[in-house]
């Protein structure tokens, strides 16, 4: 069957913060956001530091929820999801990737691979053979047995990205994928994941203030004054 | 599919294939919950053991453990179940030496009173030869001849009222026994049936003391009943040392309840220590798509894995430390030591299986409780904050 073109939707998002503890006027972070993203195609939000760009991608995964407006993931309204549900929609069809690549310590890169594929249903060693399959692409195979310590920086967002794509997501969040790589590494990193994305055909959100890196995706927006604008 | 991953993620915090502290710290909890346990079941045992040895020797040298009150009128039919039946006649005598006096309970038997059951609760000396002297023998025990300050072979006098008044019976303490329970021991002497006879005249008590399998009490009460005798247990003649018996087993056992309870609540102590340590694996987990449930179960496992591991060993070096009790306990009664005396520091060990069971039971039911109380935190960790860690 052929799955739905269109993955994300949100219509007049808003959201807002608590000014302090004790009360106050809240601070409007995202105002009326709309925008959608297709399968395969990807999208970049970009704006300065604090304009909430964060914020978006996590109202827009469920991470958080928003005040007002609608949220719809494969056609489902997320605020309406509950726990089990929404679980179900993040281990299959979302993947994450972040800043830092927030990989489980004690666990080997294949296993925090596999560990992703159980979570969303896969037989352990079915699982295992998708991580594989996913660390080798990545080029992370001689790399397998090694605990997230023992790898540099750039093989730790190489294992997210792996881990992020082994369950064939429909959309991938990225936070500044390549916020805390050098140069060399950050580069690898965005081919790596711009080529992946392409060859299995996801839709990416990706959060950045970097904007070439930006600019390789097929819509780039501007989130200022609480409003997300297309960059022209 | 779950079950794999449950399995993978409670292996790993159990400290396989995890990190040394990871290990050190399964390994703490599990040392300090086994020796919990197991000075829970020792003490048990101890206690019960303890019990157990005091009853028999008030079973077995004061009373029997049945009691037929029809005295020498009737013969008593032996039944299944009955180990020894001896006509006794007891009374009470003020006991004098020159150094001291006491008020004992005189019980007149026959010589074969002190068959092999009863002689293994005591210790008897080498005594004089009974042709040896024209007086009377009396059996006294250590703990009376030293209250009294005499020996064997030495003269006591007994002291006996009657309508006449009262007059002296000199006898000679043929021999002196020790059943290693001083508290009985201070107020038991034994003399021959017949002295009794001649020297009460009729106001003693006679009955027939019977020893039966300790199981079989009560139906051969009732038996001995419904063939018309007025049979009494030795805890109805001694009502008060077997309420005392009962009430601190039942005390002790609701302290060693009480210790388990509090132990069960450590144990939720170990499953919050490992949630708040692992705030950022967790939340990355349901990042990921696992549910509460899930993470809450991974815990669970653990953490009863570590207090199901901690209660066996425990109870096996409880048991272990109970077998080798009769040695140590035999060293310290031989050194009198004043503050043990009114302690019976011989008895055979047994273990009470029903107590220990709900010893445990108690505390893996409140380990549950707990735990699952203290996980309900599990679900407070949203997957966003794994983030706030970067």
């Amino acid at each position: 069957m052929m799955k739905s073109t269109e993955v994300l939707t949100l219509e007049q998002v808003s959201k807002s913060f608590p000014a302090t503890l004790r009360g106050g006027e809240p601070i409007q972070i995202l105002e009326g956001v709309t925008l959608s993203l297709n399968r395969s195609t990807s999208i970049a939000i970009t704006g300065r530091s604090g304009s909430g760009k964060s914020t978006l991608l996590q109202v827009s995964a469920g991470l958080l929820s928003a005040d007002s407006g609608s949220i719809r993931f494969e056609g489902k309204e997320i605020p309406k999801l509950d726990d089990e549900h929404l679980s179900r929609l993040r281990s299959r069809s979302m993947g994450f990737i972040f800043q830092s690549s927030l990989l489980l310590d004690d666990f080997t890169a294949l296993e925090n691979v596999q560990i992703s594929a159980m979570i969303a249903g896969f037989s352990e060693k079915e699982a295992s053979r998708k991580a594989l399959e996913m660390l080798e692409l990545v080029g992370m195979q001689d790399r397998l047995s090694h605990t997230s310590d023992q790898l540099s920086g750039g093989e730790r967002q190489r294992v997210a990205i792996a881990r992020a794509l082994v369950n064939e997501p429909s959309l991938i969040f990225a936070d500044e994928p390549t916020g805390s790589l050098d140069e060399r590494n950050a580069a690898l990193v965005e081919d790596l994941l711009f080529s992946l994305v392409a060859e299995r055909e996801v839709a990416l959100m990706l959060i950045t203030h970097n904007l070439p890196f930006a600019k390789r995706c097929n819509t780039v927006y501007q989130l200022h004054n609480r409003i997300v604008e297309v960059r022209s | 599919m779950k079950q794999a991953l449950l399995r993978l993620l409670v292996l790993r915090k159990l400290g396989y294939k995890g990190s040394r502290a990871a290990k050190k710290r399964i390994l703490f909890n599990l040392i300090l919950i086994t020796l919990v346990v197991s000075a829970l079941v020792f003490a048990q045992v101890f206690v019960v053991s303890m019990s157990r040895g005091i009853a028999d020797k008030y079973a077995l040298l004061g009373n029997g453990h049945l009691q037929i009150h029809e005295g020498s009128m009737l013969a008593v039919p032996e039944k299944e179940g009955v180990l020894d039946i001896q006509l006794v006649a007891q009374s009470y005598a003020l006991i004098y030496s020159p150094e001291g006096n006491k008020m004992v309970r005189l019980k007149g038997v026959e010589a074969e009173y002190f068959n092999d059951l009863r002689t293994s609760q005591i210790t008897l000396q080498e005594g004089i030869p009974k042709e040896s002297t024209t007086l009377e023998q009396v059996l006294l025990s250590t703990t009376l001849a030293r209250e009294l300050q005499v020996g064997i072979g030495d003269r006591v006098a007994l002291m006996l009222v009657g309508e006449s008044g009262i007059r002296p019976q000199f006898c000679v303490v043929g021999n002196l026994y020790d059943s290693g329970y001083q508290e009985l021991d201070a107020n038991l002497a034994f003399c021959d049936y017949d002295l009794i006879h001649r020297l009460f005249k009729g106001s003693e008590e006679t009955y027939y003391e019977l020893l039966v399998e300790p199981e079989r009490i009560e139906s051969l009460k009732q038996d001995y009943k419904v063939e018309g005798y007025t049979v009494t247990s030795w805890d109805e003649e001694n009502f008060t040392i077997a309420t005392n018996l009962n009430t601190s087993r039942q005390a002790v056992l609701g302290v060693m309840v009480a210790v388990a309870m509090l132990c069960g609540y450590f144990i939720s102590e170990l499953s919050r220590e490992l949630v708040e340590d692992d705030k950022h694996q967790i939340a990355m987990l349901t990042l990921l798509g696992a549910r509460h449930s899930l993470v809450r179960s991974v815990y669970f496992y653990t953490v009863m894995m570590v207090t199901v591991l901690s209660i066996l060993g425990g109870t096996l070096l409880g048991i272990l430390m109970s077998s080798n009790l009769s040695p140590i306990l035999s060293m310290v009664a031989d050194r009198s030591i004043p503050s043990l005396s009114y302690y019976l520091l011989e008895f055979n060990v047994v273990y009470p299986l029903g107590d220990i069971l709900f010893i445990v039971l108690v505390l893996l039911l409140v380990s549950v409780l707990s735990v699952q109380f203290s996980l309900r935190r599990v679900k407070r960790i949203e997957p966003l904050s794994c983030t706030h860690f970067d």
